[in-house]
């Protein structure tokens, strides 16, 4: 079964690319998903400076609008985390200002739309920042309506992040995903009333699949190996980008974990030769416990702060695997107990 | 079927152009027309309006200028008040500066006033029958209805309203005091001017003799104050005639007032009583009683009865002495009884009516009318119960000038009624502000009132009119009350819902709980008649119909005839068969063209027909005030024709045109959901749900968080609700757009699915999408009011010496952080706990003092607003300062379908977890599928088909109840739209699960469900503390969340923690986390309270010894040779002991102590064993 993986494009767009992956496992194919929903960094509005907000919507709610604009993140690669940046707070290196000052001096009610952005950080050469824009009119997203004399100003500063962190940084709208059209596995039950044909459509896909044949035999070892994928981005990465960056999201995921489990395999001998120490640990049991509990708070807080940087959020794993035998430890103490006689 | 759209370009237009002509929505003003009506009906219609009827039948007041009241004095004071006028709401006149002289709604909502108007009493007084002097005298400011006659906002455009800074339909049918919005809730009395027969046992205790038998008559004057009359049956035969007045319960025998009423003879009464039916012996014995019985009165003339009446009732009364005892008897009459009839002989006729159907009811011919069934009732509007306080504060107005000249009398005052001063001097001792009692009542809803007004109950007449959201704000003024006296009645017969009310009160609209079926709601369609009818032409016609005059039918009385009353009036007799006739025809006539025949299309046409021991039969007709009515299609002439509930019970009205059956049906409803009230028809598909859900999504539908309304800024409501981004529903009734609710959201669309996964979805939790929560789902804020009134702390016409602003001292530079110049918060700025949000300078004290943030809550704020006093030319005293709360959806806050079916956040689950489907959506909410099988709210999966079809189609979907059938079920209608869009027939999708990618081994039914956020929310709730404060008493933590309190381990939890054994929680519970403290006790004598401190000495610390064990040593310096030094301590007070230090340290709940310091107070000691020794 070691075929190559293979793709097939069936349907291409702007935004949207409709394609097979076949001969992959489903589990490849669901964490390609996964990863392209959630980790691909991409550019949003992160923080908001309200400069003059005269119009009727409240600040935090213009802010949290502001934050849902999809920008241009095609040259994300050439921006850091601003956790990674070397600056104080922001640079250009790890942020997009963008600047929008609308004033409402006619009579009319005016519309503010994401296309009255403009960038004001340095780094203007890249293709990043820019609001995407899908509308024939060309205006972009509707920020709020001013009336005569209202005024709306912000300095945005976009910063590069994870869906993961907030929705705002998702570079898709939606991924269609369906294997197995005919339900030839069995993994579903078609619940009907009196016909499965009647109530439930084909899937468009079941054109690409043979139809079971009639009196088969079932294959209880048959797995999935075709995935009918739609990808649909909010415009910020091009389709094929959201494709090629999922893949190599994915591997460095899985090069992290290769990379935290040799390095685990290394500790667990470390603390096995400890372990075998014995007997001075037993006046220590309370001691060990604690230590336990306050290994896990600290790892936590571990957790949270690499929400989005991979190398430490791997580093939390192996903490975690480090505390989990720290813990066997305390159990094998605990039998020592019983044998003292105490119980 | 009907297409629902979603008008969404229709609002806007709307919006952005208020209609310059009418409102969009008339259905809306409808809904507040009782309300508005009534009140209107004070001072327009016939007459000048009720209250100038009222001031009528207040009549004369007659005062003498003489020592001894018991006596004529030498002049005589006539003194009425001639008539009452309402001015529009105005600035006062002292105000110099305004040009526009009107006062607003909104700015006395704005400035926590009261929007009221002045109130003008025309006096008229005339000495000893001389010309009449006339004075106008300002009696108060008036709280005024707003949208009334006597509002600035009445018949204004949208266009008009927004200019004023209301919301675009202002419905109004509410009064502002004090910038909270109250309105009089409408009350359900006994229908006006019908003898209602009642066997009531509690009629049994009025005194020996009496039995549960009885007749009982509201009857209601032109003012539409009523008086009512009862009619009770005594076991020998006797009726006695029964009212009350001034609280006080008066009986009289019923003959001696049908003799005060005309001169009649005994002969008489026995035929307007027994009529043609003289061999019911029954009737006769009773008959020959009453009349034998009131021989002894020795009573032989009108006039003597009369005067004997008068006698009686003198004092009552507070007849003057220029009164003659006929004249008091007369008034007794006029004021008493039947008071609905101005003419005696209509009195006289219509009580031996009563006395009649009070026969029929003992001898079982007839059966008790039902005094909780619709049928008898009639509801009580505010406008009315307001014209009435006012009446009898104008009465008592009259009253207080009377009692002011008597005790100016009694002081020695010269009393002049000539001089105009002494007149003035007069109406300036009284209080005149009748306007300030009127305040009162609006904002208790207290009743104070020497009659009683003829009502049950002294207080809840008023409830504030909350702005939650709409469909609360819109259904106050539906609410109907049985009256809080039925509240506290054990038994639930009142709270049932009877057939009787069908189409006038909402079967399903009413609160569970303690005021189930006592609160009700009209349907929507329901209307209440705020003004009379022209009935003028009626008699006539009946005449012509065949009905004998009553003035000609002597002797016909009794059930076998058809008695015709129009509003408690007999017109005359006819027999039973020509009474169905005659109401046929007049049915006939007033659908087909009321100004034809003069027969008005409201009246009400009650013909009940014989029948074997059921209702007294008779012709009963009403066109009355304050009535149910409602529309229905009248057969014949397809045509609408109104109904009310007392003719409803004899008629047949098809509820489907299919049901319509021959020679059965005489009219068809205009639609099956009129019954509903509302909010019930807002419910989607409520046909298809469990009764009590509809209840539930009734009272959920008020609770939600939605949009209150538009024109907030320019409210000041203490807390207020909003839903960020509310939506129309995909799935809606038809009557949504006819109600305008998209001008006020209440939910969002949400994509549910109802599948148990995580198990977060347990025991009706639901987990909502993060992703989704972070654009934004279901996103809400609170707006609170708090005002800062600097003129609190000063008195009365003090100078001012505190000023908003900084003053010149030094102030820590950080409140400038958040502080202007002006010392008032800047706008839009984020405030915690202890943050200033405004400061004044104080010239007494020379500082410049803060006022801080008070809520554990973070807000920013919204608004600032300046508030002036009344006049508008004094400093800056007081300003309103609003902030904004902001409330994203947490674990833990409530959310609610339509259907009934509430749940908790249990969890906010990352998008990429979430199952999902073949085309890629991911629910935004997901809920266990055991909400379903006990509850069958079916109506939600119709929704979450619907609304699925209806999002894939781009089309919205009617949800109006009784749409389907079972021929034609909604399952197949949009299952055929799902299929055609490629989806499964009946809603279901194959989702695969998030985390594996792998389709879920069953499929799952999605769909699109309206969801709203309930107003319940943890940070409004959640309740912690590890320590905290304690009562000081006791040492046990405090109760309440405001406080920082504790939640109480009561007796039921301690019982679960024994049963369960675990002792160390119960410990940790009861003991350590509560009023754990260390002691010290005597190992001596085991006492808690005898242990003390010594006072420290040189070369030793304190020590703790036991004042009880140990021994006073005398004297300072001398030194015995037994005591060692080291042994003597001292208190604090410098006396000196030795022993008692055997003491030592416990571990005690403190209550044992303030246990032990309690018995100790009532000499009892306790004394405790301390092991080990």
């Amino acid at each position: 079964m070691s075929k190559e993986p293979q793709i097939t494009i069936r349907k291409a767009g702007r935004d949207e690319v409709d394609f097979i992956l076949s001969d992959v496992d489903m589990a490849l194919a669901n964490s390609l998903r996964r990863v392209m929903i959630a980790e691909i960094p991409t550019l949003a509005i992160d923080l908001v400076e309200i400069q003059v907000n005269t119009s009727v919507l409240a600040d935090e709610f213009i802010a949290h609008r502001l934050g849902l604009i999809p920008l241009e993140s095609e040259d994300i690669d050439q921006l850091k985390f601003t956790r990674e940046c070397t600056c104080e707070d922001h640079c250009d290196k790890c942020s997009v200002t963008l600047e929008l000052r609308a004033n409402c001096e006619t009579d009319e009610t005016m519309n503010v739309y994401s296309s009255h952005f403009i960038i004001t950080s340095g780094n203007s050469g890249l293709n990043l920042g820019h609001p995407v824009i899908r509308d024939p009119l060309k205006k972009g997203i509707l920020i709020c309506k001013l009336k005569k004399h209202q005024q709306l100003h912000v300095k945005c500063i976009a910063k590069k992040g994870i869906s993961k962190e907030h929705a705002k940084w998702s570079p898709c709208a939606a991924i269609g995903f369906e294997y197995d059209p005919y339900n030839k596995l069995k993994h579903t039950d078609y619940w009907y009333e009196e016909s499965v044909e009647k109530e439930w459509p084909r899937s468009a896909n079941a054109d690409w699949e043979e139809p079971p044949i009639p009196g088969e035999k079932f294959d209880y070892m048959a797995k999935p190996d075709k995935f009918y994928i739609n990808l649909e981005t909010t415009g910020v990465l091009k389709p094929n980008e959201v494709f090629n960056k999922g893949c190599s999201e994915l591997q460095r995921k899985i090069a992290n974990i290769v990379f935290e489990l040799s390095k685990l395999e290394k500790q667990q001998d470390g603390i096995n030769l400890e372990n075998n120490g014995s007997s001075a640990m037993y006046a220590n049991s309370n001691n060990n416990f604690d230590d336990y509990r306050n290994g896990s708070a600290s790892q936590y807080g571990g957790q949270r702060t690499a929400y989005g940087g991979e190398t430490s959020y791997g580093g939390s794993g192996t903490q975690y695997g480090g505390s989990a035998t720290q813990y066997g430890g305390g159990n094998t103490q605990y039998q020592d107990q019983g044998s003292t006689g105490r119980w | 079927m009907t297409k629902a759209q979603f008008r969404t370009l229709e609002r806007e237009k709307r919006f952005q152009n208020p209609s310059k002509t009418e409102s969009n929505f008339p259905l809306l003003y409808n809904a507040v027309k009782p309300h508005v009506g009534s009140f209107n009906a004070l001072t327009e219609g016939l007459n000048g309006g009720l209250l100038n009827i009222a001031v009528k039948d207040i009549g004369i007041k007659t005062i003498f200028d003489s020592k001894d009241q018991e006596k004529i004095g030498p002049n005589k004071l006539k003194i009425r008040v001639d008539s009452v006028q309402i001015a529009k709401p105005s600035v006062p006149i002292t105000d110099k500066l305004s040009i526009n002289r009107n006062t607003y709604p909104s700015e006395c909502r704005e400035r926590l006033s009261t929007y009221k108007g002045r109130l003008l009493l025309k006096l008229a007084w005339s000495i000893n029958d001389e010309e009449e002097i006339t004075e106008i005298r300002d009696a108060g400011q008036l709280p005024i209805m707003v949208s009334s006659n006597r509002c600035h906002l009445n018949n204004l455009s949208p266009n008009q309203l927004v200019n004023l800074r209301e919301e675009s339909d202002e419905l109004g049918g509410y009064f502002i005091v004090n910038g909270i919005e109250k309105l009089i809730r409408m009350l359900i009395v006994q229908r006006r001017n019908h003898p209602m027969a009642i066997i009531r046992p509690s009629f049994a205790n009025r005194g020996a003799s009496y039995t549960p038998y009885g007749v009982q008559l509201r009857s209601a004057r032109d003012d539409q104050s009523s008086q009512t009359n009862a009619l009770h049956y005594l076991n020998d035969g006797n009726v006695t005639f029964r009212f009350s007045w001034r609280k006080n319960e008066y009986l009289v025998p019923v003959t001696l007032v049908l003799k005060a009423l005309i001169e009649t003879s005994d002969k008489e009464i026995f035929d307007g009583i027994v009529g043609s039916d003289i061999d019911n012996s029954f009737l006769t014995d009773r008959l020959e009683l009453l009349l034998r019985t009131f021989k002894n009165y020795n009573l032989n003339s009108n006039k003597e009865s009369i005067a004997y009446l008068g006698q009686k009732f003198r004092i009552v009364f507070g007849a003057t002495p220029d009164m003659t005892d006929i004249d008091v008897g007369n008034e007794v009459l006029n004021r008493i009884v039947l008071v609905h009839l101005n003419n005696n002989n209509d009195k006289f006729r219509m009580l031996c009516f009563m006395i009649r159907k009070l026969y029929s009811l003992v001898a079982g011919e007839c059966s008790p009318d039902n005094p909780d069934s619709t049928q008898h009732q009639e509801i009580l509007l505010g406008g009315f119960l307001y014209g009435m306080i006012l009446k009898e504060k104008i009465d008592e107005y009259l009253q207080s000038i009377k009692l002011q000249i008597q005790s100016d009398i009694t002081r020695g005052i010269a009393v002049n009624f000539n001089d105009r001063k002494y007149m003035t001097r007069v109406f300036s001792r009284i209080n005149e502000n009748i306007g300030q009692k009127l305040q009162y009542f609006l904002s208790t809803g207290n009743l104070v009132s020497q009659s009683g007004l003829d009502l049950q109950q002294v207080s809840g007449y008023t409830v504030v009119a909350e702005k939650i959201n709409f469909h609360r704000f819109i259904s106050h003024f539906r609410m109907v009350h049985r009256g809080s006296f039925f509240a506290e009645l054990k038994t639930t017969t009142v709270r049932k819902l009877l057939p009787e009310s069908w189409g006038f009160l909402c079967p399903v609209h009413t609160p569970d709980g303690s005021p189930c079926g006592l609160l009700n709601h009209l349907a929507h369609k329901c209307e209440i008649t705020t003004e009379k009818v022209d009935t003028s032409k009626i008699p006539s016609a009946l005449f012509k119909l065949g009905v004998k005059p009553a003035s000609s039918a002597i002797s016909i009385a009794g059930p076998n005839v058809c008695c015709v009353q129009l509003d408690g009036k007999i017109i005359g007799y006819c027999s039973h068969s020509q009474g169905k006739i005659i109401s046929d025809t007049l049915r006939y006539w007033k659908v087909e063209d009321e100004n034809k025949f003069g027969i008005p299309l409201s009246l009400e046409i009650g013909y009940v027909p014989p029948s074997n021991h059921g209702q007294y039969p008779g012709l009963y007709l009403f066109g009355g005030h304050s009535r149910m009515i409602r529309p229905v299609n009248y057969l014949p002439l397809d045509k609408k024709d109104i109904v009310g509930p007392f003719e409803q019970v004899f008629m047949n009205i098809a509820v489907v045109p299919s049901e319509i059956e021959n020679n059965i049906h005489s009219h068809v409803e205009f639609s099956p959901t009129n019954i509903l009230s509302i909010l019930a028809n807002l419910t989607p598909f409520s046909d298809f749900n469990q009764s009590p859900r509809n209840m539930y999504q009734c009272q959920m539908g008020k609770q939600t968080m939605g949009t209150p309304g538009v024109a907030l800024v320019h409210r000041s409501d203490n807390k207020l609700y909003k839903l960020q981004a509310g939506q129309t529903p995909i799935v809606k009734a038809n009557l949504y757009d006819d109600y305008g609710m998209d001008n006020f959201p209440n939910g969002t669309n949400a994509v549910v699915a109802v599948i148990s996964y995580t198990g977060y979805d347990m025991d009706d939790a639901m987990i909502i999408n993060k992703s989704a929560d972070e654009r934004g789902f279901a996103y809400g804020v609170v707006y609170k009011v708090e005002k800062v009134d600097l003129s609190q702390q000063r008195r009365r016409n003090d100078p001012i010496t505190q000023h908003f602003g900084f003053g010149n001292d030094d102030t820590p530079p950080e409140w400038r952080e958040k502080l202007d110049e002006d010392g008032l918060p800047y706008i839009g700025v984020y405030v915690e706990e202890g943050d200033p949000i405004c400061c004044y300078y104080d010239e007494v004290l020379g500082k410049t003092k803060l006022k801080t943030y008070h809520s554990s809550e973070p807000a920013f704020i919204e608004e600032v607003k300046l508030i002036s006093d009344d006049n508008g030319n004094t400093e800056c005293q007081s300003i309103t300062i609003k902030y904004r709360i902001t409330r994203q959806p947490l674990i833990g806050d409530k959310f609610s379908s339509r259907h009934g079916q509430k749940g908790v956040c249990s969890r906010k689950w990352p998008q990429i977890d979430m199952p999902f489907s073949e085309t890629g959506i991911q629910p935004d909410v997901i809920i266990n599928p055991h909400a379903f099988p006990s509850r069958m709210t079916i109506g939600m999966f119709v929704e979450s088909l619907a609304g699925k079809a209806g999002a894939l189609h781009g089309i919205a979907q009617d949800a109006t109840p009784w749409k389907f059938n079972e021929d034609d079920i909604p399952a197949d209608f949009f299952g055929e739209q799902l299929k055609s869009a490629g989806y499964n027939y009946h809603g279901n999708e194959p989702l695969y699960s998030g985390a594996t990618g792998e389709e879920l081994r069953a499929d799952i039914y999605i769909g699109v469900v309206y969801y709203q956020r309930l107003r319940h929310m943890v940070n409004d709730k959640f309740q912690v503390r590890s320590t905290g404060p304690v009562n000081s008493l006791t040492m046990q933590p405090v109760k309440g969340r405001k406080r920082h309190g504790g939640i109480r381990v009561g007796e039921m939890e301690r019982d679960a923690f024994i049963g369960h054994g675990t002792s160390f929680l119960l410990q940790d519970r009861l003991l350590n986390c509560s009023d754990y403290t260390h002691t010290s006790v005597c190992r001596d004598c085991g006492g808690l309270l005898t242990t003390q401190v010594s006072v420290a000495r040189i070369g030793g610390g304190q020590s703790i010894r036991c004042r009880r064990c140990s021994v006073r040593v005398e004297g300072r310096g001398h030194r015995s040779d037994m005591v060692e030094d080291g042994d003597v301590w001292e208190d604090g007070t410098g006396k000196r002991f030795i022993g008692g230090g055997n003491t030592t340290t416990v571990a005690i709940p403190f209550v044992l102590k303030y246990l032990d310091s309690e018995l100790a107070a009532m000499g009892i000691s306790m004394r405790y064993n301390v092991e080990p020794k």
